[in-house]
């Protein structure tokens, strides 16, 4: 135990450390996921046009792929990606994309994929009469989308958010492969130096464990919320 | 920002051979997380409450834990320990494909309890008292009625599964196998090129990921076919 304590002696302070980073990587990925997910599940949402074989496009290439692919070309080679799109800008930048900006932009791209099939098909699903009322009552758009339209879907999305959170949170541990120093890394490095694998380890797996096992009473509290008003089926 | 086809046709046998890999991981990962899966699954449903408890918590480290972990932990964790190092089962563990194929396996498996869980859950009552009205016995009822009924239900759920997982194989490069996307890795170190070996590499990917879609698809169709309106 004496391995994991805090301080010079132990590991349990870069692991803490190690366990932030993580955490903000998967919640600032999902936040990009989420706002372009939604961007997407808007744009695609008519019919079968030209938009939705665009997003059809996008999907298919970002879901066909593994992240860590996604990553390295990102970690590799996004510097060069963004010089180039903002050249034809006049915009002559260089940087360097650090590999928390590769893992944050590649997941949150890859992930939008998944969330906009998702969000779309949840607004799909919320009943016609809705929108229809809306127009009879002339309900401005703003209010038509933000507090009718998207709420119900939420709560029809719901079960599918929570799923690909805890998808997405797991595979922040393919950015250690990249050079973050993120959870796993830490617990590898930790490992190195005192020859007790298993100890780090099987602690960094606990954390990932613990996190997937609390998002559920989460969700289920939010879902409680989220179906007042629905009536139960057989009360 | 550019494509080298050159380059690409050059190294598209050492991505080729990447992809061998990726593949003979993925199906026997599949192959054995199936049976795993079936097993972890009755005893999850288990009337005994221990067992139920140990299929519980089975599921919940498996599918919890991100995949790498595991490896590593597999791979370099169970190396400490001395009952591993000293006997007979370090001559598996010391191989790297061989403890891919256990993390992998148990996180597979870990899914597919609780797909076939779900599944045989949603076996309407009426089915199963049907069944037992006309004589079958317990153990036909589940191989004949129950089982089939819930692998059909949950298809679809396990081929998302099965694609996802497929993808998460690329962490195998990790504990030095050579699969599609480390030796696309190895082909960038080589000539600095961050666009045409990854490039290639997501292709075939893609590839292969339609082909096990398309797979699934086909497998759908024939279990389905007297709910199909041909």
């Amino acid at each position: 135990m004496e391995l994991l304590s805090f301080g010079d002696k132990g590991y349990g302070d870069e692991l803490f450390y190690g366990a932030l980073i993580t955490i903000q990587l998967a919640v600032f990925g999902y936040l990009l996921a989420l706002v372009l997910g939604i961007g997407l599940g808007l744009f695609a949402l008519k019919g079968k046009g030209p938009r939705w074989w665009a997003f059809r496009a996008y999907a298919s290439v970002f879901t066909g792929v593994p992240s860590l692919l996604v990553i390295f070309l990102f970690y590799f080679g996004g510097a060069e990606i963004v010089r180039s799109v903002l050249a034809p800008l006049g915009v002559n930048l260089r940087l360097d994309v650090t590999s928390f900006q590769a893992g944050v932009a590649a997941l949150g791209l890859v992930y939008a994929a998944y969330l906009g099939d998702l969000i779309r098909g949840a607004i799909v699903n919320v009943p016609k009469g809705q929108f229809e009322a809306c127009e009879a009552l002339s309900v401005p758009r703003r209010h038509l989308w933000f507090d009718v339209v998207l709420p119900q879907a939420l709560r029809l999305a719901l079960p599918g958010l929570a799923n690909i959170w805890i998808v997405l949170l797991k595979d922040t541990a393919l950015v250690s492969l990249a050079g973050l120093n993120d959870l796993i890394a830490q617990a590898k490095i930790a490992a190195g130096s005192t020859k007790q694998p298993f100890v780090f380890y099987t602690a960094a797996l606990l954390f990932f464990v613990l996190i997937s096992t609390l998002t559920m009473p989460a969700v289920r509290r939010a879902a409680q919320r989220l179906d007042r008003g629905q009536r139960k089926a057989g009360a | 920002m550019t494509f080298d086809f050159a380059l690409a046709r050059e190294n598209l046998p050492a991505l080729l051979n990447g992809a061998w890999v990726t593949l003979m991981v993925t199906f026997t990962v599949m192959a054995v997380g199936a049976p795993l899966g079936l097993l972890i699954a009755f005893a999850r449903m288990s009337k005994r409450r221990w067992l139920a408890a140990f299929g519980a918590a089975y599921v919940a480290v498996c599918r919890g834990a991100p995949s790498l972990i595991l490896l590593y932990l597999i791979y370099n964790g169970l190396a400490q320990l001395d009952i591993v190092r000293h006997g007979w089962a370090w001559l598996l563990f010391q191989h790297a494909f061989f403890c891919v194929v256990v993390a992998f396996a148990l996180n597979h498996s870990g899914y597919i309890v609780e797909i076939l869980r779900g599944g045989m859950e949603a076996v309407p009552a009426g089915l199963v008292e049907a069944a037992a009205a006309l004589g079958l016995s317990p153990r036909q009822i589940l191989w004949k009625v129950r089982l089939p009924i819930a692998v059909r239900y949950g298809l679809k759920a396990y081929q998302n599964e099965a694609l996802l997982f497929m993808k998460s194989t690329a962490a195998v490069g990790a504990v030095t196998l050579v699969d599609l996307t480390s030796a696309a890795n190895e082909i960038f170190y080589l000539t600095y090129d961050p666009f045409t070996p990854i490039i290639t590499a997501g292709v075939i990917y893609w590839v292969i990921n339609f082909v096990m879609r398309t797979g699934f698809g086909w497998i759908d169709r024939r279990l389905n076919r007297h709910i199909s309106a041909a």
